[in-house]
C-alpha cells in the first residue's frame, strides 16, 4: 500500500506515528511545503519572547523519518486528483496514493483594510512569519496587533516582555471572544493594561498609510490614528483546502469527516485544523483549530488508514496560556447557555476566577483565570466532561471527591 | 518498572515527602516546589499523597507541543525536560490527576521524575504510606481507576 500524508505538523506526524504502530511495511510519503524537519507552531511566541532558542522550535530530529521508515519531501500540493488517486505537486510531480491523509492545517486571513500588506505587516502563524518578525522584536520598537485572539495576544505579550511599545486593536467590545467569557476576559484585560499594553476595544481600522521613514500609520474610524514600526495581523484563519477545489470533496467549515476521519472521497482522510470533526459534546461538528485536537484526530486517522479500529470520541476544546502575569484557561462549553447552571468558586480572591458550567448536573465546561493550580482543577474535570458524568455534591469539593474515590479504591493503587 | 505507590490509610500528613521532594529539586524546603502533594480533607478525614503515576499512555507526553516530555528508558519515569519546556501549560491541563505543577521561577512545568530511581519522598516517608515497588502494570490502569472514581461519585 502507498500512503501519502500532506503536512508534517501536529496532525500529519501524529497520523504517521499511529499508522506505523499498526503497519510497518506500507510505503509512506509525507509532503510539506515548509521545511522537512518539523517545528511546533505553539512554540513560536516563546521564541519571540526569548524563552526558547531557535533550535528548540524543531520538535523531531533528523533521523525521525528514517526511524519510522517514511520519506519526507518538500513540495506544494496544488491539486487532488481523486479519480487517479494521486496528488499533484507544483513541481509537476504526481504522487499516487492508496490512502491519503490531508493534514494541511489552516492559514490566517487578512481583513479587507486598504494598505494592509507589504513590508512590516505580518501574521504570527508559521516559522517564516516568525523569521520576519524576529528582527522587529527589539526594545523601543512599536507594534500594533490587530485582533485580540489567543495567538495575537501571545504575540503582544512576547513583544511587551521584550520591551516594545504594544497596542492591541479589537473590533469588538472585549478581548478573546472565543476563548474566554466576559469575566475572565475582563481580568486578563485589566492585567494587560496594568502591564502597559495600549488596549483599544470597539476600534475599527479604516486604513493603513506608509510614511517616508518606513513607519505605518493606522487610521481608525473614530478619527484617531496610531504610528507603528510593524503590524501583526491576527484576525482569524481558514482551512488550507485550495487544492481540493473541483473534486467534490464535502467541505463545510472544514473538510467534513466521520468518526474515523474519513472524508467523502474513498481512501481520503483529513485531520487537524483543516478538518471539521465530531464534537465531544455530541452537538454539531467543529473546527477547533487546537493542538490537542490535531494530535487526537491525526492519531485516529493514522490508525484507521492502517485498517485499525478507532473512533473519535469528539474534540473537546481546551485552551490555556499564561501571559501578562496571569494564567487563563477554558475547556468545553464554558459560556452560560440556555438550560445550564454554573458554579463559581467564591473562596478565591477577587483577581482569580474559577467557574464550572453544568447541565443537568453534568459538567460541560469550565474556565479559570489566576494561578496555575486552577488549571489542574480543569484537568481533573476533563474526564468528567468527556464521559458526561454527573457531579453530585459541591463541585468545589472536586479534589476531595477525587480523594475519597482513590481512598475507596486504594487497593487498586497499592496491590499491583 | 518500579512505581511510587501510596497507601492513603497510612499517611499521617507529616509532609516529609513534600519537603524531601522540594529539597531534591531545588536544594530548599518549600512545599510549593514539591512534585508530590499531600491533600488533607478534614471533613472526610482523608489525606492523599498525590504524585505522577507515569501512565502507560500518558496524555501529557502525547500532546506536549515542545516534545519536552519523554519516558526515561532506565527508570520508566515520564520526565519533563526543562530545557525544552516552553511553559505553555498544556500538560497541566491534560493531566487528569492534577499531578503536573508549574515552576514559577523558571516558568516551566515540572513533575515527579522518580529521582533517577531513588525517590526521595519514599526515603523520607515516616509511615510507610509511600513505597517504591516493582510491578508489571502499576498504574497502567490508572485511567480505569479514575473511571471508577467517576462511577462512584
Ligand atoms: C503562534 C501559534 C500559537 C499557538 N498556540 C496554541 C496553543 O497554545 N494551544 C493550542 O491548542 N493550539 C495552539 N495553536 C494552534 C495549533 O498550533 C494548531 O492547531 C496545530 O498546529 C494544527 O496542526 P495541523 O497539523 O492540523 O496543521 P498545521 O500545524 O497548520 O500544519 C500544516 C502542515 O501542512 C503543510 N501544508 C499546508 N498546505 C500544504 C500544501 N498545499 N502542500 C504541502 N504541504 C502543505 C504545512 O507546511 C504544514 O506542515 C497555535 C498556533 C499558532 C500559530
Amino acid at each position: 500500500m502507498q500512503v501519502v500524508i500532506i503536512g508534517n505538523s501536529a496532525a500529519g506526524l501524529s497520523g504517521l506515528e499511529a499508522f506505523r504502530k499498526k503497519d510497518q511495511s506500507s510505503s509512506v510519503t509525507i509532503v510539506t511545503r515548509e521545511g522537512e524537519v518539523p517545528y511546533s507552531k505553539v512554540l513560536l511566541p516563546y521564541y519571540l519572547l526569548g524563552k526558547i532558542p531557535y533550535a528548540n522550535l524543531f520538535t523531531r530530529d533528523k533521523n525521525y523519518y528514517a526511524r519510522l521508515n517514511a520519506k519526507c519531501i518538500t513540495g506544494n500540493v496544488v491539486k487532488l486528483l481523486p479519480e487517479q488517486q494521486a496528488v499533484l505537486l507544483e513541481s509537476g510531480t504526481l504522487l499516487p496514493y492508496d490512502k491519503l491523509l490531508i493534514a494541511t492545517g489552516s492559514s490566517p486571513v487578512k481583513p479587507p483594510i486598504p494598505g494592509l500588506s507589504g513590508k512590516g505587516i505580518y501574521h504570527l502563524w508559521t516559522l517564516a512569519d516568525v523569521e520576519n518578525l524576529a528582527p522587529y522584536y527589539n526594545k523601543g520598537k512599536r507594534v500594533v496587533v490587530l485582533g485580540s485572539g489567543f495567538v495575537s495576544l501571545q504575540g503582544a505579550w512576547a513583544a511587551l516582555s521584550r520591551g516594545l511599545d504594544v497596542s492591541v486593536i479589537e473590533l469588538m467590545d472585549r478581548i478573546m471572544p472565543r476563548v474566554l467569557d466576559d469575566h475572565a476576559a475582563a481580568l486578563l484585560a485589566t492585567r494587560m493594561i496594568k502591564s502597559g499594553v495600549d488596549l483599544r476595544i470597539n476600534t475599527f481600522t479604516r486604513e493603513i498609510e506608509r510614511t517616508g521613514d518606513e513607519k505605518l500609520v493606522l487610521h481608525f474610524k473614530n478619527g484617531k490614528s496610531l504610528t507603528s514600526d510593524f503590524i501583526i495581523v491576527g484576525t482569524g484563519v481558514r482551512p488550507n483546502i485550495e487544492f481540493t477545489a473541483g473534486t467534490g470533496l464535502k467541505i463545510d467549515a472544514g473538510i467534513v469527516v466521520n468518526k474515523q476521519m474519513e472524508t467523502t472521497l474513498p481512501g481520503v482522510y483529513a485531520a487537524g485544523d483543516v478538518a471539521q470533526v465530531p464534537s465531544a459534546s455530541g452537538g454539531d461538528p467543529v473546527v477547533h483549530a487546537l493542538w490537542p485536537t490535531a494530535i487526537e484526530t491525526g492519531s485516529i486517522a493514522g490508525t484507521a488508514m492502517a485498517s485499525g479500529n478507532s473512533r473519535y470520541r469528539g474534540s473537546l476544546n481546551m485552551n490555556v496560556t499564561q501571559m501578562f502575569d496571569i494564567t487563563v484557561a477554558s475547556m468545553g462549553e464554558f459560556m452560560d447557555i440556555e438550560g445550564s447552571e454554573s458554579w463559581t468558586d467564591e473562596n478565591l480572591p477577587e483577581d482569580q476566577y474559577l467557574k464550572i458550567v453544568l447541565k443537568d448536573g453534568v459538567p460541560i465546561g469550565a474556565i479559570c483565570a489566576g494561578g496555575s493550580e486552577l488549571i489542574s482543577t480543569l484537568g481533573m474535570l476533563r474526564p468528567l466532561i468527556r464521559e458526561k458524568v454527573q457531579l453530585q455534591g459541591n463541585p468545589g469539593m472536586l479534589k476531595a471527591l477525587l480523594a475519597s474515590n482513590i481512598a475507596q479504591h486504594q487497593q487498586t493503587f497499592i496491590k499491583q | 518498572m518500579r512505581f511510587i505507590t501510596m497507601d492513603v490509610t497510612k499517611c499521617v500528613v507529616c509532609r516529609n515527602c513534600e519537603y524531601a521532594c522540594s529539597f531534591q529539586q531545588t536544594g530548599d524546603f518549600r512545599r510549593e516546589d514539591s512534585n508530590i502533594r499531600v491533600e488533607y480533607y478534614d471533613d472526610v478525614k482523608i489525606c492523599l499523597p498525590l504524585t505522577c503515576m507515569h501512565c502507560d499512555d500518558s496524555w501529557c507526553l502525547e500532546i506536549c507541543p515542545a516534545s519536552a516530555i519523554t519516558r526515561n528508558v532506565k527508570t520508566g519515569a515520564i520526565e519533563i525536560n526543562s530545557e525544552r519546556c516552553a511553559g505553555c501549560k498544556m500538560c497541566i491541563l491534560a493531566c487528569p490527576f492534577g499531578n503536573i505543577h508549574f515552576d514559577k521561577i523558571n516558568m516551566v512545568s515540572r513533575k515527579c521524575n522518580l529521582c533517577e530511581g531513588e525517590p526521595n519522598c519514599v526515603s523520607f516517608c515516616i509511615s510507610g504510606a509511600l513505597q517504591y515497588t516493582e510491578s508489571k502494570n502499576s498504574y497502567q490502569n490508572n485511567r480505569q481507576i479514575f473511571q471508577r472514581f467517576i462511577e462512584n461519585l
